[in-house]
């Protein structure tokens, strides 16, 4: 996979790279403004491995400089290769919500490297983290080279109010499914061993049609189903520059949801035998001090929940079992400073959606259409009643949800298996 | 005299006995049809029963939109509409089928010209279903999307939207029907034309500061949310 594939213009890759002990894979398109200081820095991290590290730039075939910025910056530093990957064409109404067509591609294309080149270690970064430090290679690779994990799964530290399709749905169902207590398992950056490398490529979701948007959460769990040794590697912020117009909300919502439900779908076998969960270890501190929170109108998500309601009751009607609808028409009706989503409702409703999903009680754009003004809910309950709140109250506030996701289980497995029951 | 008139009774009767004798086959298999047609469509109603009830008919009918069936009708759920519609469809098939069976010409020409329009009805329910289906698939899309975009009208533009869809799927029912085709188009036309016309001019006159408010707000609102929350 790995070839030169330059125009004439760009410089040849750096040869010896075969037999690289740590692979690192950046993905690229026409990132000529951000590559140069990613690459450098990747170059720096990698500095206890230069005489045996490998930087692949996975491209999708930029047109700008890219290439000879990522070259000019590692400047013979360690080993540089391309691995040009088919990036899809750009489509306004269905462009992934991180902003690069042919991401699966480009991680393939990264893994397929590292495997070629019988890489100890892998890593794969974005062109466009503005915010990559050197130390963000160690942290990666360390844990494998280490202490024997296979996949190291990044934590950025952000806002509470951030991440909030992360906080209420991926990581308390992705810990309920999977027993392990990864908290960002839909994260964008990822280091992996030897013997991961093989079992990721042999799975069978990189050619489907939702690969684009679930490859970041379908690795994770890949390895997480797999059986393999996992942990963190704590980052610090994570900031990156936007490629191009990003989805809205909703369509960002249902990619990111849809992707684990369909992972639900395709790992019912693992998911269904795992009872409780584990910690897992984190490695690396994060950076003193805190953020600025972003600018969040609780009031204005409040409002999309009751339009919902009022809108949408009679299609979550379908979904959703009538005291839930009864909870919901209570929870509409009450004013703001009593608006609270109970941890187990919010378990119920998401199960009901999964459940709803697999089933294909409608459409499945209708179906994650319907559930986002209900995420709206819950994240105005969550601003609201977190206002104020440090960070080790936040934790524990998810950790509270993550319980209430592991408890509702058995319900969502006896849904799973029994789905005549629990229609209407 | 009387030998004339006993041998044109003769003959009267002789015509009638044979006439009689013709007719009487006919009869037998205007009977046995209608028998075999009615245990047929017994048959045909139970097993579509059974059938639509193996595959949760009911319960995907009303996922797309044919929910309503039930409803319109003497029957309790959509499977028994249309299991009662098969059985109708197999009893007036065998009737006229039995008709043909008395050998007469009109009766013949008759169930031969339903015969041949019995393609339109088809054709006329198959687009009739696909678009009470589309109508709710549609519909739902408006509605769903309309939310998510914080429109207040979501469920009038939904409405609005689905009775759109209904209207053209019946219009293209009645077509296939072969009924009042000139005046269908013209009603078409003066309607939508009408309709198109009043919205712009009350857009255009009446209402412009109201609708450039709107589209301002709804253009606006999604960015700011874009700019400054990662969701994600």
């Amino acid at each position: 996979m790995a070839s030169t594939g330059l125009s004439s213009s760009t410089p040849p890759d750096v040869a010896p790279a075969k037999g690289a002990a740590v692979v690192v894979g950046i993905a690229s398109h026409d990132d000529e403004a951000t590559i140069g200081t990613v690459a450098r820095h990747v170059s720096e991290g990698l500095y206890p491995h230069r005489s045996a590290g490998c930087i692949v730039i996975a491209d999708g075939g930029s047109t700008d400089r890219t290439l000879q910025r990522a070259y000019e910056a590692v400047a013979g530093a360690c080993a540089v290769v391309t691995a040009p990957y088919e990036r899809s064409a750009f489509e306004p109404l269905r462009s992934p919500y991180h902003g690069l067509p042919g991401r699966a591609a480009a991680i393939r294309a990264v893994l397929r490297t590292a495997r070629d080149r019988d890489a100890k270690a892998c890593a794969f970064v974005d062109a466009r983290v503005t915010s990559l430090a050197p130390e963000w290679l160690p942290r990666l690779i360390e844990p494998v080279f280490d202490h024997g994990y296979d996949y190291v799964s990044p934590y950025y530290v952000r806002h509470p109010h951030e991440g909030a399709i992360t906080k209420s749905i991926i990581y308390p169902m992705f810990r309920a499914l999977y027993g392990l207590r990864i908290r960002q398992p839909a994260a964008g950056e990822f280091g992996c061993s030897t013997r991961l490398i093989p079992h990721l490529l042999d799975q069978g979701f990189w050619d489907g049609e939702e690969a684009e948007t679930g490859i970041d959460l379908w690795l994770a769990s890949a390895a997480a189903a797999g059986g393999f040794r996992v942990c963190e590697a704590v980052l610090g912020c994570r900031t990156h520059a936007s490629r191009a117009e990003t989805p809205d909300l909703s369509t960002t919502f249902a990619q990111v949801v849809g992707a684990l439900f369909a992972d639900l779908e395709a790992r019912a076998e693992t998911w269904q035998r795992v009872r409780g969960s584990m910690a897992v270890p984190a490695f690396g501190l994060p950076p003193a001090g805190g953020m600025s929170p972003p600018p969040v109108d609780a009031e204005s998500m409040l409002d999309a929940f009751r339009l919902g309601f009022r809108a949408l009751r009679d299609v979550w009607a379908w979904i959703v079992l009538p005291r839930v609808i009864l909870e919901l028409k209570r929870l509409a009706e009450a004013p703001a400073e009593q608006f609270r989503l109970d941890d187990d409702l919010w378990a119920q409703i998401v199960y009901d959606f999964a459940l709803a999903y697999r089933a294909r009680s409608m459409p499945r754009e209708h179906l994650l259409g319907a559930l986002t003004p209900l995420y709206l809910g819950w994240l105005a309950a969550f601003v609201m009643g977190t206002s104020g709140w440090n960070q080790k109250d936040i934790d524990d506030r998810v950790e509270q949800l993550c319980v209430a996701f592991e408890t509702k289980k058995p319900y969502l497995i006896s849904g799973w298996r029994w789905p005549e029951r629990f229609r209407a | 005299m009387l030998v004339q008139v006993q041998r044109i009774m003769s003959q009267a009767t002789s015509r009638i006995v044979e006439s009689v004798a013709a007719f009487v086959p006919g009869i037998l298999a205007l009977v046995a049809v209608l028998a075999g047609s009615v245990i047929l469509a017994v048959v045909a109603r139970l097993v579509t029963m059974r059938a639509l009830g193996g595959v949760e008919f009911d319960r995907r009918a009303q996922q797309w939109g044919l929910g309503k069936l039930g409803e319109w009708s003497a029957a309790k759920s959509a499977s028994a509409f249309v299991a009662r519609t098969i059985q109708w469809t197999v009893l007036v098939g065998g009737l006229l089928v039995a008709m043909t069976a008395l050998d007469a010409a009109m009766p013949s020409r008759f169930a031969l010209s339903v015969f041949e329009y019995v393609p339109h009805v088809l054709a006329a329910l198959l687009v009739l279903a696909v678009g009470t289906a589309l109508a709710q698939f549609v519909a739902r899309a408006v509605l769903i999307g309309a939310v998510n975009m914080q429109i207040q009208s979501a469920r009038t533009l939904s409405l609005l939207v689905r009775w759109l869809v209904l209207i053209v799927a019946v219009s293209m029912a009645v077509e296939q029907l072969q009924i009042g085709r000139q005046i269908l188009v013209l009603a078409f036309g003066i309607l939508f034309g009408g309709v198109v016309l009043a919205t712009s001019l009350a857009v255009g006159l009446g209402a412009k500061d109201v609708v450039g408010r709107a589209i301002e707000r709804q253009l606006q609102r999604p960015r700011q949310e874009r700019d400054h929350l990662d969701h994600v």
